[in-house]
């Protein structure tokens, strides 16, 4: 059927993914390692909290947050303190109290206030950049019972390459232990 | 209710999570106040809330209209309640910044209890504390922007020298920041309500604030980073905001302000008027919207060991402040300290500051009074009173008297100024008991997570004695 | 709509305010005619009290702005008093009179002029029997003439000169003393040892400007230093300057007096003669005292002098001229001369023969135009309702005050900057007082509804006064030219040459005539304020040094200035001692009810140091039933209780606490230099001449260490490269506090009024302040006076904390207000060690008076609500002349560039220039050994330097501890 899905329309090309749910969290990682030994890597989890060793199960790279952030941090500073200069010093300097025009000290708060601003920014835009959030739509929404997800249920989403066949992915998901499994699939809009 | 607690074994530690609980027992059970509807009892207190919020609008209102000249300021005097009711709110915000972000570094598990109730309560206070700044300026219009560093057509710059501008931007970094973090640990939460309401507007809205979260497990591996550093960064902030607030005094030449001591003990002092803050508003929530199951008397204990040593922290300062007044040498401060403050026309205000925020805490070396809802809760409101005092000992009663005795000038605060205060209170709780209604009180993720974490410790009640 | 309002009747009196269409002559003669922009100059005069003092006005495209002393003037030298400075406010004060009216209905000009023609017609049928003028004192030429013209035409009518403060004593004295009436004028130049017998010469009297030149003069540290002996009930400007100052009843004035003669003849000042037998009521003063002011005075002689105040009765005035000649002071401290007033005696006596009149029913027509009798005469001769039985009153007023609420004629008045006349000083110049304005509202001149006596109704005061002076036979100062030149120059220079009045030669005391007419009067004195009981309380009646007798009771700027000794604004208090007030249970605030002679007032109480145990000061001119809307019900009316037999001082009053209390707006509400005990540097320096004198002494020893460099944590600002340094110097041993330049700085920088209210919460807007501290016991205090603008600080501490640049350093170091910067965080204010900034906390300017605007300097902005502002050393003044300079190809030469304090200043306290200009005054002040800088120890580096107090204590008297 997947077939005629690509012959059909405008190219449109509905993604599938084998959704299947797991008792515990534990199972789970369990569960995600065997798929994963398996040959799977298009892989994700949805779980209602963050469950220790999830990454590495998933095959996950280091995080790149701290980098992004660093970054942001580094930019703060800089902008603070040159903005400070360039407004006392080389744009309008001007005798206030007597006071030289560039005093490092007084300028240390606004510096490091704003790199802390950005920091911050960048550290929650950054994340919901690489986690392509907000994103209302998505396949898994699909099945009824990912309504638990943010609840108390654990799933493993494979997705399946175009051509892929379900019924090994399920068989796979049953030996690696899970309660029930479904097939979810795109829904054109 | 104390009772049955104390019946209990006092060597066995109290218990962060009472009974036993699957993720479904708590999810619906942290969440059960949001989806139940309004009662009486909230309903009273917002009307309380709002006709207090309406009289800071028109407190607001009257000051815009005639000028600030409706407040009692005057010279010296310039600055009264208004800059009072600005440190007072910032440094009740700060206990939830320090309370979220700085247990989480040091990984307490008993915060994940208590962390998003405190940070909706920094965000609230410093909603409350930006109202000032502004609105005690002489022409707030030109202020509210005049202050940013922008290319003006009068070609001249904000002065990066003053204290005030880094208040500008130490506060709204405060702000932002708060909002983002209280924000972001809200998310999965705000999923959970969307994956469990009832009806579909509910169920739109809350997945409108959830932005489409799926729980991905890649998320989450970012997610954990994104939150940590936001804690990591909002520490040093904290920290730094106050300092920075205690440089609008500490900076100036004036007796009783000039104080190099001022940066750490306003830290301290915010930290412990904020935990009362937390406790003030924290025990009746326990009470009544049911988390006794999660906020235990270990929280309570340990909060109540918070206010002790910042309370000692505080009484530190003032000694510092007066053996410095008197070791110096210097006149001036020394009649401030041990002249105008002790025996001076404000002097009643000093000794009350003294007894709430030096003696009252001395109590919390009773393990018995640190459980006892009635007296946390009467102990806490005496240290947000007396936190109050402090502000106005060193604002006022060091203004109205100088160095020149001819300028010395007393004070008398206008309806006005009485209005305001009572006015962000009102703002305050309208604020609080919205969140109340619409976002869970306690982090259900985090509380999931912590539950797993007891389950697999193999000594899951003594996991929460802190580390 | 009201925005509408407003600018339409800022058209209309516009249009009022034009040029007089007569010419009148600027004292600058170039630019010729009126450059827009550039202000004028104009020497005209202000008669207070008949005598008229020499004016220099300063006028923006033809509106008055600014009043400075007229420096060509030989009696104000170029300085002003308070009320001279206040005029410009009470020229466009919108509360004034503006209707000419018969009873409730509006009349014209000329209708007025017939109506007088008709009466006068008929009056003139019986000489004009029934024809009477009150007139207030003048020694107007003009208006003498008139006054003969009308007695010529109405020979049986009579003029009466009224004032309430009139100072009748002193002529009435030297008529005792010489056997006739004369007038004494004081020259402090040559004063060594000055003895004030309750006499205010600093701050009250027509010599007051002069006096305080010469007096200050004299005070420079040296052997040569005069020395001031005051003996008074209530400390006043000058007894707060006196070296000794004695605590005395006023009725108890007169004995001292005596006892001071009987001393001085014991140590053989024989010319004193019988006088010095007088008896004197021994026990009322420290002897220790007396004995070292006779021995002072006695080594003195011809180098003394002793000065009887106006409220003295005349027999004071008499034993002053009588110690005076025989000090052998006459012509060298004191002379004495033919009085110039046309009427010398203008005190109660005059007034009762009207008033017997008025109450005969003599009196058909009367013509007022003295001030407000109404309200001035003595309670006793209950004046306001016996105007109502006279037919025909015709009042001349400035306001419509309670005399006008019983006439049924009201001319209003042409404000002295409105008017053209004539006068002369306490030394007989004329000035020929000319209008910089035509009246705002029509008012007219005192001549002018003379002159409708005389048919001469519309000819209009310009023309009757070039026709009284050009008919003189021989012009004075015998000038060449046309008369229009003459005319033109007196205008021009403000004064008229060699008019000055001749003083009478080899006087001598009648000793044994005057021991004998002064023995009855002092026993009389003695009896009426009852020697004998110490205990009787004595009422004292003074005027007072911001409204005098109530005649600016609606001029805000005078109402809201700080009372120079107690600091108290909009209030006149009963002023009593520490142990009075405790005797009687009173506290400062109190409200008390005080009757005297079945008469019976309420007033709140102050305590003041200094002031005489057993008596009550209560200054008059408050309490007004009907004037602006400024004036009215501020304060009570110490007047209800003044009876005709006993005007200044009465005994017998009785106090009682109605445990009621008032609220009263003080400006420094803290006596002395530590109210709490604290052990800081005095901020106003003050020590004896001895120790001055000494270099190695103490008194240097504290001052090194109040000035001079600081140890800096960065470089300081080098100024030394610019071409101005500004800087101020303060002299407080010259300095009064007679409050002018507080009032010359309040009109010269648009200084708003801000009410009781906010006074009393502390926003009064003054930019400069003049800080009072008593030091000493409170029954005998000594005080010193310090005026504190900004002092321009070089590491200024209001700068670096403002968040928005809206106070900055120029080049040459002014610390500079930018208004429309201002956002308003008070922040500077804050961390003012001085705390010299005033701030806007209410629209203070928002609802001035269209007429009021006019009288605004153009120089400077008016600041809206929520701004500060400060003291910029006058910013604009010194735009104005750099530019001058600039033009003119060269720089401000020292001296040229006066401060509106500065100039205002009457003892020439107040010092300003470069500090970069070595030979500058300034500069040499600045290095002068007395020089400190107050609160150097903070490193603020103040541009203002104070000069430390010296005082000059007669070694006999110097307590020894």
């Amino acid at each position: 059927m997947s077939q005629v899905d690509a012959h059909e329309g405008s190219g449109f090309v509905a993604r599938r993914f084998v959704l299947a749910e797991f008792a515990t969290p534990e199972a789970l990682l369990a569960g995600t390692h065997k798929v994963r030994e398996a040959g799977y890597k298009k892989l994700d989890t949805h779980t209602p909290m963050p469950i220790h060793g999830l990454e590495a199960a998933l095959g996950l790279g280091r995080p790149k947050i701290p980098l992004i952030v660093l970054c942001g941090a580094i930019a703060g500073a800089c902008i603070a303190y040159s903005m400070i200069y360039f407004c006392n010093v080389i744009d309008f300097p001007i005798n206030v109290g007597g006071r030289p025009l560039h005093g490092p000290p007084a300028n240390i708060p606004i510096t490091f206030e704003l790199a802390i601003l950005l920091a911050g920014g960048s550290s929650f835009f950054g994340f919901f950049t690489l986690a392509k959030l907000p994103q209302p739509y998505h396949p898994v929404f699909e099945s009824e019972d990912f309504a638990r997800c943010a609840v108390d249920a654990y799933f493993l989403s494979v997705e399946l390459p175009p051509e892929g066949e379900a019924d090994k992915v399920f068989a796979e998901v049953q030996t690696a232990g899970a309660l029930s499994a479904e097939l979810v699939t795109e829904s054109e809009r | 209710m104390a009772a049955p607690n104390l019946s209990r074994d006092p060597l066995e530690p109290l218990p962060l999570l009472e009974g036993k609980h699957t993720d479904k027992t708590i999810n619906d059970s942290l969440l059960a106040h949001v989806w139940r509807g309004a009662g009486k009892g909230w309903w009273a207190l917002f009307a309380c809330a709002l006709s207090a919020l309406s009289l800071l609008v028109i407190a607001i209102s009257w000051t815009l209209y005639k000028g600030i000249g409706v407040w009692g300021n005057n010279i010296p005097v310039g600055w009264a309640f208004g800059i009072i009711n600005f440190v007072w709110w910032i440094g009740i915000g700060h206990a939830g910044t320090l309370i979220s972000a700085i247990l989480l570094l040091f990984q307490q598990k008993w915060r994940t209890s208590i962390n998003r109730f405190a940070e909706a309560m920094t965000l609230f206070a410093v909603i409350c504390a930006l109202l000032f700044p502004l609105l005690h300026t002489g022409r707030p219009w030109f202020a509210a922007y005049w202050l940013m560093p922008y290319p003006s057509v009068q070609r001249i710059w904000p002065q990066f020298k003053s204290p005030l501008t880094w208040d500008v931007f130490a506060v709204s970094t405060y702000f932002t920041i708060s909002l983002l973090f209280w924000y972001l640990g809200l998310v999965p939460d705000l999923a959970a309500l969307r994956d469990s309401s009832k009806s579909k507007t509910k169920r739109m809205i809350y997945g409108l604030f959830a932005m489409g979260w799926r729980g991905s497990g890649r998320h989450w591996a970012e997610y954990k980073w994104a939150y940590l550093l936001l804690a990591g960064l909002s520490t040093p902030l904290v920290l730094s905001v106050h300092t920075i607030v205690s440089f609008d005094f500490a900076v100036s030449v004036l007796p009783g302000w000039h104080t190099t001591i001022f940066p750490p003990y306003f830290v301290a002092g915010a930290v412990f008027s904020g935990f009362a803050m937390v406790l003030t508003w924290m025990l009746p929530a326990r009470e009544f919207l049911g988390l006794k199951h999660v906020v235990t008397l270990k929280h309570l204990d340990n909060m109540a060991k918070v206010l002790l040593v910042t309370g000692m922290m505080v009484t530190y300062g003032y000694v510092m402040e007066h053996f410095v007044a008197w070791y110096s040498g210097n006149p001036y401060e020394y009649s401030e300290f041990f002249r105008v403050r002790q025996h001076g026309p404000m002097a009643p205000i000093y000794w009350l500051m003294m007894f709430c925020n030096c003696i009252v805490p001395q109590l919390f070396w009773s393990r018995r009074a640190r459980t006892n809802i009635l007296v946390l809760w009467f102990a806490s409101i005496l240290i947000n009173v007396g936190m109050w005092c402090e502000r106005f000992t060193i604002v006022i009663t060091s203004l109205h008297r100088g160095f020149i005795p001819s300028t010395w000038k007393s004070y008398s605060p206008t309806w006005v100024d009485v209005s305001l205060f009572i006015g962000t209170i009102g703002l305050f709780s309208t604020l609080f008991l919205l969140f109340l209604k619409f976002v869970p009180a306690v982090a259900v993720t985090e509380i999931k997570e912590l539950r797993h974490e007891l389950d697999h410790e193999p000594t899951a009640e003594t996991a929460g004695v802190t580390h | 709509m009201q925005l509408l309002g407003v600018s339409t009747a800022v058209a209309t009196i516009g249009a009022a305010c034009r040029k007089p269409n007569e010419k009148i002559i600027p004292f600058v003669r170039r630019p010729e005619e009126l450059t827009p922009g550039n202000a004028l100059h104009f020497a005209t005069g202000y008669a207070l009290e008949g005598y008229t003092s020499g004016l220099l006005v300063e006028s923006h495209e033809g509106h008055p702005t600014k009043v400075e002393g007229n420096p060509a003037h030989p009696e104000t030298l170029g300085a002003t008093t308070v009320a001279e400075q206040a005029l410009i406010l009470g020229l466009y004060d919108d509360d004034r009179a503006k209707q000419l009216r018969r009873g409730g209905t509006p009349i014209a000009w000329p209708t007025f002029l017939s109506e007088v023609k008709a009466r006068s017609a008929s009056l003139a049928g019986n000489g004009g029997a029934g024809l009477r003028f009150l007139t207030g004192p003048t020694a107007s030429p003009l208006l003498a003439d008139l006054r003969r013209r009308i007695l010529e035409r109405f020979p049986r009518a009579k003029f009466v000169s009224y004032s309430p403060v009139a100072a009748d004593g002193a002529i009435e004295g030297t008529k005792l003393a010489f056997g006739r009436p004369l007038m004494p004028r004081h020259h402090l130049g040559a004063a060594s040892v000055i003895l004030s017998l309750d006499a205010d010469f600093l701050n009250d009297g027509p010599e007051q400007t002069r006096l305080s030149r010469e007096y200050s003069a004299r005070r420079e540290p040296s052997r040569d230093m005069n020395r001031l002996y005051v003996v008074e009930p209530a400390i006043t400007v000058t007894g707060a300057m006196a070296d000794h100052r004695l605590r005395l009843r006023g009725g108890d004035v007169s004995a001292f007096a005596a006892g001071l003669c009987a001393m001085l003849s014991g140590r053989g000042l024989s010319a004193l003669g019988p006088v010095g037998s007088l008896g004197h009521g021994a026990g009322l003063w420290d002897s220790k005292w007396l004995v070292a002011l006779a021995a002072d005075l006695e080594k003195n002689r011809g180098r003394s002098l002793v000065i009887a105040g106006r409220r003295q009765p005349a027999v004071v005035h008499a034993l002053a001229a009588a110690l005076n000649s025989a000090l052998g002071n006459v012509g060298a401290t004191v002379e004495y001369g033919v009085p110039i007033t046309t009427d010398a005696i203008a005190g109660v006596e005059p007034l009762r023969a009207l008033v017997e009149e008025i109450a005969g029913g003599a009196v058909d027509t009367l013509v007022v135009t003295a001030e407000n009798p109404a309200y001035g005469a003595p309670a006793d001769f209950k004046f306001e309702q016996l105007l109502k039985r006279v037919p025909n009153v015709i009042y001349h007023s400035l306001y419509e005050d309670e005399t006008a609420q019983s006439c049924n004629y009201l001319v209003p008045a042409a404000h002295p900057l409105e008017s053209w006349g004539d006068g002369r000083a306490t030394d007989g110049v004329v000035s020929i007082v000319q209008p910089l304005v035509a009246p705002l509202w029509g008012g007219k001149t005192e001549a002018e509804v003379l002159s409708a006596f005389v048919g001469d109704g519309e000819v209009g005061t310009h023309a009757l006064l070039r026709k009284y002076w050009s008919s003189m036979s021989k012009l004075p100062g015998n000038l060449a030219g046309s008369f229009d030149g003459v005319w033109e120059r007196w205008l021009a220079d403000g004064i008229v040459p060699d008019t000055g009045a001749s003083s009478e030669q080899g006087l001598t005391i009648n000793a044994q005539a005057l021991a004998q007419a002064a023995a009855p009067l002092l026993a009389r004195q003695a009896g009426q304020t009852g020697q004998a009981g110490q205990g009787a309380l004595e009422i004292a009646f003074a005027p007072d040094p911001k409204i005098f007798d109530g005649r600016f009771a609606n001029n805000a700027w005078l109402q809201e200035l700080p009372h120079p000794i107690i600091k108290l604004t909009w209030d006149n208090v009963a002023m009593l001692s520490q142990a009075t007030a405790d005797r009687l249970g009173i506290e400062t605030g109190d409200i008390l009810e005080v009757s005297s002679r079945d008469r019976k007032l309420e007033a709140p109480a102050m305590i003041v140091p200094g002031h005489a145990d057993d008596a009550l000061t209560l200054p008059l001119g408050y309490g007004r039933s009907h004037t602006g809307h400024v004036g009215l019900a501020v304060g009570f009316n110490a007047g209800e209780l003044r009876a005709s037999e006993a005007p200044w001082f009465d005994r017998g009053a009785t106090v009682t606490n109605t445990g009621r209390h008032h609220r009263l707006a003080i400006t420094q509400d803290h006596w002395t230099m530590s109210p709490d005990g604290r052990d800081i540097p005095p901020p106003a320096v003050e020590a004896p001449l001895a120790e001055v004198l000494n270099s190695g002494s103490m008194f240097y020893e504290e001052l090194e260490a109040r000035r001079g460099p600081l140890p800096e944590v960065f470089k300081p600002v080098d100024y030394a490269s610019q071409q101005y340094k500004w800087g101020m110097a303060i002299d407080l041993n010259k300095c009064t506090g007679c409050n002018a330049c507080v009032i010359a700085c309040q009109s010269e920088n648009n200084i708003p009024v801000v009410g009781k209210d906010n006074v009393w919460r502390g926003r009064e807007m003054q930019w400069i302040r003049i800080d009072r501290y008593f030091s000493g016991s409170i029954d005998d205090p000594q005080m010193i006076n310090q005026p504190l603008g900004c002092v321009q600080c070089e590491t200024a501490p209001c700068e670096y904390v403002c968040p928005v640049n809206a106070t900055v350093h120029s080049d040459e170091g002014l610390n500079e207000m930018v208004y429309n910067r201002c956002i308003g965080t008070r922040y500077c204010s804050n961390n003012c060690p001085y705390k010299v900034r005033r701030f806007n906390f209410l629209d203070y300017t928002g609802d001035i008076s269209p007429a009021r605007e006019l009288g605004m300097n153009p120089d400077v902005t008016v600041r809206s609500r929520g701004v500060m502002e400060k003291c910029t050393y006058c910013v604009q003044r010194i735009e104005r002349k750099r530019i001058a300079t600039r033009i003119e190809g060269r720089t401000i030469a020292d001296g040229e560039l006066e401060t509106a304090c500065q100039q205002g200043c009457p003892t020439q306290a107040i010092t300003f220039g470069s500090l970069n200009d070595a030979t500058a005054k300034v500069t040499k002040l600045h290095s002068d050994p007395r020089r400190y800088d107050l609160l150097h120890e903070l490193g603020t580096r103040p541009r203002t330097a104070y000069l430390a107090r010296v005082r000059n204590p007669n070694p006999d008297l110097v307590k020894v501890d």
